[in-house]
């Protein structure tokens, strides 16, 4: 076996490193695109970490970020008129969760500040789906979007719950 | 051998630096999950190790190559991983390495074949913690570093460049659609992904620590660059039409299978894995 000389070796690092930046920077675009059945970017992160949940007595976190808008554009059910009491509109909520391992996006149902639906629109991690088909019932049976973390998928329950979070800030009144 | 020359060697330089990253990674993130992982890894697949040893009766018993599958397993399994998944995980590893073998040979990468079935039968989630996936993008430049000395100490380069220039020209050309495979993944994010941590810093890690394996690798410099090339091109495919985290490893084993075939279907006879004076001869029935 032959060494390899040391400017090939600074030379094939040179063309590979080339070759990368060129398709970092080409990939960017994609960043931005729609994907299919998600309006939201691939990127948009949620950070919301804040869990909100309709059990707290702060509701829903309210950070302002950039949340996922409903997949089909408005609420499904028309908002309720607002009440002193009441924390949260009526209605399905889309939000997504996302870190370096993909992204999640919940459809969640409010009526009567209670949780009545969790369904996960959208899995888009690079993990199996089936880590995290419990936690919907979870969040219902809670009334939260905190989960317990499941064992070994601790990215994709994470998503889950930043996505629920984040579709409850959307909920939030006021 | 002595422990100061085994450090100089190969296997030492790769544990060196295994280590370094187990430590740099955990120090880091405060995340001690992963240190613990990695004993249990460790200890799973020297003991596995050894147990084999013992039942091939071979009077050479030194796990090291043991040490390094599960130190890499633990570094790929996510932090967060049950211990037992863990364990499981480096015993098949090292199950692989004894099991399936041709001419003493392993015939696939031990870390990478345990690794692969981990995720159907455990269902263990891997975060290439070790390779600083869970840090920010100038960590990269470490796992570059570290790669690059392994490499050049094992003088794998043309392997390594073969297999990063066909993975990144096979991504690009399946995102473009410019090949008819329908790489949906690739089209709804994957590639923006595979060029970014966690899945870079897994592709250079693997690439540098797991693909250049000695024992399951070949040493000429056209096999290297066909090796190579066929894991780059395999993986890439496979992530393309998939997604997921095993691509890197499938990308692998078919290397390691075109290894298999190649030896036997030369008329050269492979060299054995270890001298055969090493192994202790079983004993005959009749």
């Amino acid at each position: 076996m032959a060494k390899m000389k040391k400017k090939w070796i600074v030379l094939c690092s040179a063309a590979i490193g080339v070759i990368y930046a060129s398709e970092y920077y080409a990939s960017n675009a994609q960043a931005y695109l729609p994907q299919p059945g998600n309006q939201e970017s691939l990127i948009a992160g949620n950070p919301l970490s804040g869990n909100s949940a309709l059990s707290d007595e702060e509701g829903g976190s309210s950070s302002g970020s950039a949340s996922a808008p409903p997949s089909t554009g408005a609420p499904s059910a028309s908002p309720g008129p607002s009440s002193v009491n009441k924390l949260f509109n009526d209605g399905t909520y889309t939000g997504t969760g996302s870190n370096r391992r993909g992204s999640i996006q919940v459809a969640v149902t409010v009526k009567r500040d209670k949780i009545t639906d969790v369904e996960i629109s959208d899995f888009a991690m690079h993990y199996s789906e089936s880590d995290v088909v419990d936690l919907p019932d979870e969040v219902l049976q809670k009334q939260s979007s905190r989960v317990d973390n499941v064992s070994g998928a601790t990215y994709s329950t994470r998503a889950f719950e930043d996505a629920v979070a984040d579709a409850l800030s959307q909920a939030k009144i006021g | 051998m002595k422990p100061k020359v085994w450090l100089k060697s190969p296997k030492g330089n790769v544990l060196l630096i295994l280590l370094a990253f187990l430590g740099i990674a955990s120090a880091v993130s405060h995340d001690w999950g992963g240190a613990k992982n990695a004993l249990i890894a460790v200890g799973s697949a020297v003991v596995f190790d050894v147990g084999c040893c013992l039942i091939e009766r071979r009077k050479r018993i030194f796990p090291d190559g043991a040490f390094i599958t599960g130190l890499i397993v633990s570094l790929i399994l996510s932090a967060a991983s049950p211990w037992y998944v863990v364990a499981a995980t480096a015993a098949v590893s090292i199950l692989s390495k004894h099991l399936l073998a041709y001419r003493k040979k392993p015939l696939f990468n031990p870390a990478a074949f345990g690794l692969l079935l981990s995720v159907p039968i455990f269902h263990a989630q891997q975060s290439w913690w070790g390779a600083f996936g869970d840090l920010p993008g100038w960590f990269l430049p470490v796992v570059l570093i570290g790669g690059f000395r392994v490499t050049n100490r094992i003088q794998k380069f043309p392997q390594v460049f073969s297999f990063a220039v066909v993975y990144l020209l096979a991504l690009f050309v399946l995102d473009a659609g410019i090949l008819p495979l329908h790489a949906e993944s690739l089209r709804t994010g994957g590639f923006y992904d595979a060029l970014r941590p966690p899945f870079i810093n897994a592709a250079l890690f693997f690439a540098m620590l797991m693909l250049t394996d000695p024992p399951t690798s070949p040493a000429k410099t056209a096999d290297q660059i066909v090796f190579g090339a066929i894991a780059g091109a395999a993986g890439a495919v496979i992530y393309g039409l998939f997604g997921g985290l095993i691509y890197l490893y499938i990308g692998l084993l078919a290397g390691n299978l075109y290894q298999v075939l190649r030896f036997k279907f030369s008329k050269r006879p492979a060299k054995p894995a270890r001298p055969e004076s090493e192994i202790r001869p079983y004993r005959r029935l009749s």
